[in-house]
């Protein structure tokens, strides 16, 4: 495991990845009952090099699903709890004075943010100041305290939680942000045969240990080995022309537009929206055992890439037309006929 | 088919053909670009072989025909790649799935082609024509122009055949006036007599015939010469008691024949021309009859269709096509031309002669009206004897009008009184009684009381009446 591409063949890396991520997910599924999708999503954000924002009621075990997964990967993690009065300096860190050796010097503190995996808890609670303060964060993987930067630790990944009621007193997130997030996934309420086993689980005397995958040492480069053989699986050409018909299709304006879109949306997806949906289809490919994207794997990257990029206008909130719906419009619309 | 039409059929015909080549090129163009598509192919095959776009994919990285960059796209994978999609290929046979299926392009074409020739056949049918007897009088004499064209050998036979050819030409051309039309069946019949005529001379004098005739009361021998005329027979005079001899063209033998006795037999050489004599004659006859017809057609034509094609003054009688006149065998015809200055039709200068109206019978009896038609303007007969209706309370017998074209009322002003002459009112006239000036309704008043009653409910009535 993590070792260098040139010295393992191409399918072993192939099949290293699968089972990796397959273990993965059954650790993260030890401690988190149901939500495979979510564990899935999550796990391919992480390999993609994305961010994720996870919508849910509080409860879900939302931050217990994202410290297992750092957990079973051996990465570090911190979680933020974001409140009206936090500061953007309580996320970074600030510079506090310090004194050695008869000098005083002002020494950069780290904040919560160096960290491999970073849970956000409750995003939209912050002010806009704070939320900006992370942007830097979560697109250079750097941020910059009285002109100095400092890099954080790769693989990093924001795993922002939102809480979709009470929205008195929340700032929701910016368009910016929210497009930083190469996912939104969102939690609903467990199933009662899962409620069940949640109970059991908690409410017992019985420990459902987590195995890391990788030593702490070595798993960031294992991390980023993986990120690379994503990155590496190959996309031929008439898909890429079907992503930016989609990306076109559900752009008001755009060319092959759908009257849906027209209709009810303010903005489209920006480009990395796209990247998104490649990058994810990539994953999702390296999931299948292929190293080349299909139709199958961009249709499934759709909806989790694209649902936060629409902005809807006031007369879909006025129907109560959701984003989903106007997606699952374009891909009927613009899905190839298969044989 | 008229000529015009079937140019333009045809002309159409060609056009539909053109169109359709060029279609049938483009599509076969479109179908071939697509066939040769490097990456359109590989989207078939994996369609084909359920492959999840990897033969795409491969096909992307591996276009000769990519751009320059295509191959540093190539991952570390690709090997992957590259075997995994010739795996997909065991067990493929191209001869199987690519069949050469010839009846869904069939079928989805004869739609096409039915329509068009659907379409044909309409513009066919609407294009045809029932032939006029003009029309087909001129291809029989087309027909016999043809023949006598095979057989032409003077410069005389040209003629007649284009002279006939013209004569058909204008019979069909419904442009020209019948004037033009019998002038040049007069020429193509002048022409043909001419012919004949020179054919007779060139075969005329051209045949000698000998005969001996022996004397059966053994008076003797006799020796007769006969001379034959191209045209029937020869007589000639025998030398001896009695003696004759006829000479027949067609077989150029020549008979001597004695009333009194056995004659001789005679030959005669005839010129070759004579060979085609009887053949010419035939023709020629044919040629007068169908001319003759043709004429005949063109006067029954003129006479049937009195239209602006017959103007004033292209006739030499100067009348017009269809008047009184210009019919010989029309004892009428003194009406003066009305179209001619000064000459204004008089009604009734013609009306107790029975003249029936040109171009037609007159199957009603005597004709009291004009000879002019009823269409004419200008004309209106005087009353022979005129009938009045009954005054009121006046026995008699009634008006009783039968077979009348005219009939004209007058409606008097006043009575005459029998006896002195002088004009009073008719005091007896039946008046209206009603008024029959629209007054306008006096206007209704404002304060009138309404025609309805508010409605009182049983138990407040008592309080309110």
């Amino acid at each position: 495991m993590g070792a260098a591409p040139q010295q393992t063949s191409p399918d072993q890396r192939v099949a290293d990845f699968r089972k990796i991520f397959s273990r993965a997910e059954n650790e993260v599924a030890r401690v988190i009952v149901g939500y495979q999708d979510v564990i899935r999503k999550l796990l391919t954000a992480l390999f993609c090099g994305g961010h994720i924002l996870i919508e849910g009621v509080p409860g879900l075990g939302k931050t217990l699903m994202v410290k297992a997964a750092s957990e079973t990967l051996g990465l570090s993690f911190k979680r933020i709890q974001f409140t009206p009065d936090l500061m953007p300096s309580d996320i970074i860190g600030t510079q506090v004075l310090t004194e050695a050796d008869g000098h005083r010097e002002f020494q950069f503190k780290q904040g919560p943010i160096f960290a491999h995996m970073v849970l956000g808890d409750e995003i939209n609670r912050a002010t806009p100041k704070t939320q900006s303060a992370v942007l830097e964060a979560m697109e250079e993987h750097q941020v910059t305290v009285f002109g100095t930067t400092y890099p954080l630790p790769p693989p990093y990944i924001v795993l922002a939680t939102q809480n979709p009621i009470e929205l008195e007193g929340t700032y929701p997130l910016p368009e910016a942000q929210m497009d930083r997030f190469i996912f939104k996934v969102v939690m609903g309420s467990p199933k009662p045969d899962e409620l069940r086993e949640i109970l059991n689980r908690t409410t017992g005397t019985a420990q459902n240990p987590i195995h890391p995958l990788f030593e702490s040492a070595k798993a960031p480069q294992a991390i980023e080995d993986l990120k690379a053989l994503v990155r590496e699986v190959m996309v031929a050409e008439p898909l890429e022309r079907y992503i930016i018909s989609v990306i076109g299709g559900c752009t008001p304006g755009g060319p092959g537009a759908i009257p849906e879109v027209s209709q009810y949306l303010r903005f489209g997806p920006s480009p990395r929206g796209a990247q998104a949906m490649i990058l994810c289809a990539k994953a999702n490919a390296l999931l299948a055992g292929r190293v080349s994207v299909s139709y199958d794997d961009i249709d499934d990257s759709i909806v989790p890439c694209l649902r936060h990029r629409l902005l809807l206008n006031f007369q879909a909130e006025a129907e109560n037309v959701s984003s989903e719906s106007i997606l699952e419009q374009v891909i009927k619309r613009l899905r190839r006929p298969r044989t | 088919m008229a000529p015009d039409r079937a140019a333009t059929l045809s002309l159409a015909l060609f056009a539909v053909a053109a169109i359709a080549l060029v279609a049938g090129a483009i599509l076969a163009w479109r179908e071939y670009r697509a066939r040769v598509d490097f990456i359109g192919a590989a989207v078939e095959l994996d369609d084909l072989l359920g492959s999840q776009e990897q033969i795409v994919t491969l096909a992307t990285l591996a276009n000769p025909a990519g751009p320059d960059g295509i191959r540093a796209r190539r991952t570390p994978l690709f090997p992957v790649l590259w075997r995994r999609a010739i795996a997909c290929f065991e067990g493929f046979d191209a001869r199987r799935e690519f069949k050469l299926e010839v009846g869904e392009p069939l079928k989805r074409s004869s739609i096409f082609a039915g329509v068009v020739a659907f379409a044909m056949i309409l513009a066919t049918l609407g294009l045809v024509r029932v032939p006029s007897p003009e029309t087909l009088q001129a291809a029989r004499l087309r027909a016999i122009a043809t023949r006598i064209a095979k057989t032409a050998s003077t410069a005389e036979d040209s003629d007649l055949v284009a002279k006939i050819r013209e004569a058909a030409d204008a019979l069909e051309n419904p442009k020209l006036p019948p004037e033009e039309k019998k002038k040049r069946i007069e020429e193509a019949k002048q022409q043909a007599e001419k012919a004949a005529e020179k054919r007779n001379n060139s075969q005329s004098g051209n045949g000698q015939g000998t005969g001996t005739s022996k004397a059966q009361n053994g008076t003797g021998n006799s020796k007769g010469t006969g001379q034959g005329k191209s045209e029937a027979a020869g007589t000639g005079a025998g030398q001896g008691k009695s003696g004759a001899g006829q000479g027949k063209s067609e077989t150029g033998k020549q008979s001597g024949k004695n009333e009194n006795g056995k004659g001789g037999s005679g030959s005669a050489k005839n010129d070759n021309n004579h060979k085609n004599k009887n053949k010419g004659d035939k023709s020629s006859v044919e040629l007068q009859n169908e001319l003759a017809k043709a004429e005949a057609q063109v006067e029954t034509a003129d006479a049937k269709n009195p239209g602006p094609e017959s103007q004033p003054g292209d006739d030499k009688n100067k009348g017009g096509g269809n008047k009184p006149g210009d019919d010989k065998n029309q004892t009428g015809g003194s009406q003066p031309n009305p179209n001619l200055p000064g000459n204004i039709p008089k009604p009734g200068v013609d009306g107790d002669r029975n003249i029936p109206a040109a171009g037609g019978k007159n199957t009603n009896g005597p004709d009291r009206g004009s000879n002019l038609g009823d269409t004419h303007l200008g004309e209106m007969p005087l009353p022979l004897s005129a009938q009045r209706y009954l005054k009121p309370g006046e026995k008699g017998a009634a008006v009783d009008i039968k077979d009348a074209r005219y009939v004209m009322f007058r409606i008097p002003g006043a009575t005459v009184s029998a006896g002195t002459g002088k004009t009073v009112l008719d005091s007896e006239r039946h008046r209206a009684t009603t008024a029959y000036v629209n007054a306008p309704l006096a206007p209704s008043s404002d304060n009138a009381p309404p025609d309805e009653r508010q409605l009182v409910p049983p138990r407040y009535r008592d309080m309110i009446h």
